[in-house]
């Protein structure tokens, strides 16, 4: 089918930069997110896939074409978008249909044949004669999703689909999506403000902030080793120590993090400020190395563990507890294997 | 050629669409909009070819025009001698009780609260301004205790009425003025009614037109005060007044704190606007007032009748400066209030007479008074327009419109003849109609979502609300039914019904697209470009999505488009001139000078064609609506 790539695409309003060079490949057939907090580009880098927006630097390509000037309606790409966008005055049928009044159906079907394998792909079977109004959230989307794809697009663009829908509903659609998505082996790019959605979906996840990508890579990547101190935060919960290198011991490397020392298993090479990053879970009480003593301020219980917000000197802590902690003071330690050291400026 | 070239070239059409029906548009506009207007400025300030500023300034130091303000423009730096001619008249001012006129039959003196001011001449734009200013007084007086009924009482047809203050602004504006004058005129129904109780009959118009043209103002505007007021009264939301009362604030505080800061804004909206429709006005004080009570507008019209042309001309600019002034106020105060937000709790309305005991309180019964005011002003002129048709002095009587008939089957071609003027306006109006829809779509269409360049053309389509129909009359007069020559003795040259149906196009096609953006802007960007990732040109997806979706705006502006076309008097008694493309309400203009009766009944054929064609339209609409 079809790979993507953009190579350095920067896009600016009068002053303001949306975007700023911008690389990727997306493999043929590969399930791709963008994930971000709210203004890091990733809409506007989908809509500049789908041909919404022109860059004001860089090229987008299909394969090995290239896509400047092509409008949207020419570049056989199919989007979902959070707010479904389905046509109200069109029943479940005509939504689904529409794309098929301007591209012929695939595999020599006739247009209701194709409406009706899409209506069974998503589970609605039986559904195109309703009005979209009388279908709840999830249903609509399912639609949406149904209407994108109808036209075998070269491309899948899903613009944060799930943030509508309750918690609930989210998961079994996103279940469904990845379902559909690797038995048609559609090039598909999602976009999402939510990491725990991207990380659970994404065959690979570039997490992006102020208009640049800060990291691309497999979820258990980006999840493991952050490449910056912003995917460090803004991927699951992290505890973040500012520090700096002060020597090696073997093969460990001694750190000064607020006047404690600290001991890590491997830092980026030639680094000197650093920030480690120890996830809540690999604080422990029983742990024997790196022991800081944490005030315990908020304890959240959650079923299977408890989230204990506390505070070592100025910093904060989160941690992973299987129970309530007794008393306000405590001393958690972490193996220097479980911490992730990345270089800052 | 091939099928896929075939499909290529359409599609490279369908992608091209909106951009050329948006050239079109402009051209339109180009042609029959700015050229005129700018016919009329250069008209202003040329003499014999040569650029002069002689037309202005004359008009600017005549008293007759400017009144005292003559002498400032005269001498500007004359400060001294300015200072002390306005500090003569300040000591001059004197205000008493006075025992003014009493009221003719009864012999009741009136007292009278006077405030003597030493005779200033006010001129021609002053008086303009002068009456604009007494009726957008009279027209939220008469507006606001409509505009808190609607909004705080609940009762049967209250949502018919609330949609019925829309009307009496595309009512023709002569028709009004012959209802008003079926209703005081010294035949009148007011006179009618007061000879059965052996009074009258009173000359009401002749004792003083000025009050008739104002009530009749009042007619048009004081509907869209309400309209607006209510808008915003129920866009306070309840809980912001709940919230109020529970920290402490009692009804009226709470009302006074909340409700009253939501409203006042609209209130100046409806004012600011009243006042600038009542400047422009025309028909109203040319068929009530006459030259006796000449504003700007008939003035105007006047002296081109007169063949005066550079005077009307830089009579015209003046005045379209000022309305354009005014308009421009009016739309930064208007962007200004838009961050209000519609809410989800509008305020609770009370049944208006719930059981007997309240329907006898004093605010039930000041109500019921202003109830009967309201018949009066509103539904007086109208009722007295169909009574007066069928009547005269004595009883019941067909020969107004008897003489109607006779005219179409006898009169001479050079005379007015009724039918000719019904199928002029009805053929008019369905013209306007095809034209001003795509107009106005296209031009909704172009700035519902192109930011700042999209508010810069939007601006530059919404001129024809500000320039008068007078003004933009003499425009095409001058620029296009005389020609204009171009090179390699070619001429440009738009006459007759095409001129006049160009006219109407351009006053009408702003309110397709004041229906139509509001619609348009309010659906999700994302089901265009949906159906555009699915493969439709942009305009296909109009087309497609768009437009079926805001069909309502766009019938209730075509409603509109027609409705106007079928009153326009200004500029289509210019074009018009003498010949055989006449209206209707140019035909009950020309017959009004002769006499009443007659103009009476073809007011009313001109009522009924406008009510006729509201109801045409509802049906059609109907159809469109899901």
């Amino acid at each position: 089918m079809t790979e993507l790539t953009l190579e350095g695409v920067s896009k600016r309003y009068d002053g303001t930069v949306a975007l700023e060079g911008i690389d990727l490949t997306i493999r043929d057939g590969e399930f791709f997110t963008l994930v971000g907090p709210s203004g890091c580009g990733k809409t506007t880098t989908l809509r500049t896939v789908a041909g919404f927006e022109t860059p004001t630097e860089g090229a987008v390509r299909f394969d090995d074409q290239e896509m400047a000037g092509v409008p949207p309606e020419d570049r056989d790409v199919g989007v979902v978008f959070q707010s479904y966008a389905l046509f109200p005055h069109m029943s479940v049928a005509e939504n689904v249909g529409y794309g098929l009044r301007f591209r012929e159906p695939p595999d020599g079907l006739t247009v209701d044949e194709r409406v009706r394998e899409l209506l069974e792909l998503v589970d609605l079977a039986g559904a195109g004669d309703r009005d979209p109004e009388e279908l709840s959230g999830g249903q609509r989307q399912r639609v949406a999703l149904a209407r994108a794809l109808a036209p075998a697009p070269d491309l899948l663009l899903l613009d944060e689909p799930l943030s509508a829908l309750d918690a609930r509903l989210r998961e079994s659609l996103r279940r469904q999506i990845t379902r559909i998505q690797s038995d048609l082996e559609i090039t598909t790019v999602y976009v999402t403000h939510d990491q725990a959605e991207a990380l659970a979906i994404s065959d690979r996840v570039a997490v992006m902030n102020g208009g640049r990508i800060e990291q691309v890579g497999r979820p258990q990547e980006i999840y493991r080793a952050p490449a910056t101190r912003f995917v460090a935060e803004f991927v699951g919960d992290n505890n973040v120590l500012e520090g700096a290198v002060r020597g090696r011991d073997g093969d460990r490397t001694r750190l000064d993090v607020g006047g404690e020392t600290v001991t890590v298993s491997s830092v980026p090479p030639g680094a000197d400020r650093v920030v480690v990053c120890v996830r809540p879970g690999a604080l422990s009480q029983d742990a024997s190395s790196n022991r800081l003593p944490v005030t315990v301020e908020t304890s959240e219980f959650l079923g299977e563990t408890v989230r204990v917000h506390g505070r070592w000197n100025d910093t904060e802590i989160v941690l992973q507890l299987p129970e309530v902690p007794a008393g306000n003071e405590l001393t958690v330690g972490f193996d220097p294997d479980d911490a992730h050291v990345v270089a800052t400026e | 050629m091939s099928a896929p070239d075939r499909h290529r070239l359409r599609s490279r059409l369908e992608q091209r669409a909106l951009s050329l029906s948006a050239l079109a548009t402009a051209a339109i506009l180009a042609v029959m909009l700015y050229l005129p207007v700018g016919v009329v400025f250069v008209e202003a300030v040329l003499e014999a070819g040569r650029p002069t500023l002689a037309h202005v300034r004359a008009v600017l130091t005549d008293p007759f025009y400017v009144g005292a303000l003559a002498d400032i423009v005269a001498e500007p730096l004359a400060i001294r001698t300015h200072l002390e001619s306005l500090a003569g008249w300040l000591g001059a001012v004197s205000v008493s009780v006075a025992v003014v006129r009493p009221i003719p039959g009864l012999d009741l003196p009136v007292p009278w609260l006077a405030l003597e001011t030493p005779g200033v001449r006010w001129g021609l734009f002053g008086f303009t301004a002068y009456q604009a200013a007494l009726s957008t007084v009279a027209s939220v007086a008469l507006g606001l205790p409509a505009a808190y009924i609607l909004a705080t009482y609940e009762f049967q047809g209250r949502q018919t009425l609330r949609s019925l203050t829309i009307l009496p602004f595309v009512l023709p504006g002569i028709m009004v003025a012959v209802g008003f004058y079926a209703m005081f005129g010294r035949a009148g129904t007011l006179n009618g009614l007061l000879g059965v109780v052996g009074l009258g009959p009173y000359p009401f118009i002749e004792w003083n037109p000025l009050a008739i043209v104002i009530v009749a103002h009042a007619f048009y505007n004081a509907p869209l005060v309400a309209r607006v007021t209510v808008a915003a009264w129920e866009s306070v939301d309840r809980r912001a007044v709940e919230t109020a009362r529970s920290l402490g604030a009692g009804p009226r505080r709470a009302f006074r704190d909340v409700v009253v800061p939501q409203l006042v804004p609209a209130i100046l909206t409806g004012a600011l606007l009243t006042f600038i429709f009542t400047f422009m006005t025309f028909p109203i004080v040319l068929a009530l007032g006459g030259l006796q009570l000449a504003t700007v507008e008939v003035w105007i019209y006047d002296r081109v009748r007169q063949l005066a042309y550079s005077e009307a001309a830089a009579l015209a600019v003046l005045e379209t400066l000022l309305s354009l002034g005014l308009t421009y106020a009016y739309l930064r105060y208007e962007s200004a209030q838009s961050g209000l937000a519609r809410s989800a709790a509008a305020p609770a309305r009370r049944p208006l007479f719930p059981d007997l005991r309240t329907a006898l309180s004093p605010r039930r019964l000041a109500i019921v008074g202003y109830g009967l005011i309201a018949l009066v002003v509103f539904v007086g002129p109208l009722a007295s327009l169909v009574i007066g048709s069928l009547t005269d002095g004595s009883g019941f009587t067909l020969r107004h419109y008897a003489f109607l008939i006779e005219r179409q089957l006898e009169g001479a071609s050079y005379q007015t003849l009724p039918w000719v003027a019904i199928r002029n306006s009805v053929l008019f109006g369905i013209a306007t109609l095809v034209v001003a829809v795509p107009m106005g779509v296209v031009v909704s269409a172009v700035t519902a979502r192109a930011g700042r360049a999209g508010a810069v053309v939007d601006a530059l389509a919404m001129l024809p609300l500000a320039v008068s129909g007078v003004v933009f009359g003499i425009g095409l007069l001058q620029g296009l039914v005389f020609g204009i020559p171009l090179p390699g003795g070619w001429r440009f040259q738009v006459t007759g019904a095409v001129a006049i149906v160009a006219a109407h196009a351009v006053a009408a096609y702003p309110f397709v697209t004041r229906n139509v953006s509001p619609l348009l802007s309010n659906l999700d960007p994302a089901m265009v470009e949906s159906a555009r990732a699915l493969g439709a040109s942009r305009a296909r997806a109009l087309r497609d999505i768009e437009l079926p979706l805001v069909a309502s705006g766009i019938v209730a502006g075509a409603a509109f488009a027609f409705a106007i076309s079928i009153g326009e008097f200004s500029s289509t008694v210019i074009l018009a001139g003498g010949g055989d493309t006449y209206t209707m309400p140019v035909a009950v203009e020309r017959y009004l000078g002769r006499r009443s009766g007659p103009a009476i009944a073809m007011g009313t054929v001109l009522l009924v064609v406008t009510a006729a064609s509201f109801v045409v339209v509802d049906r059609v609409g109907g159809r469109f609506e899901r």
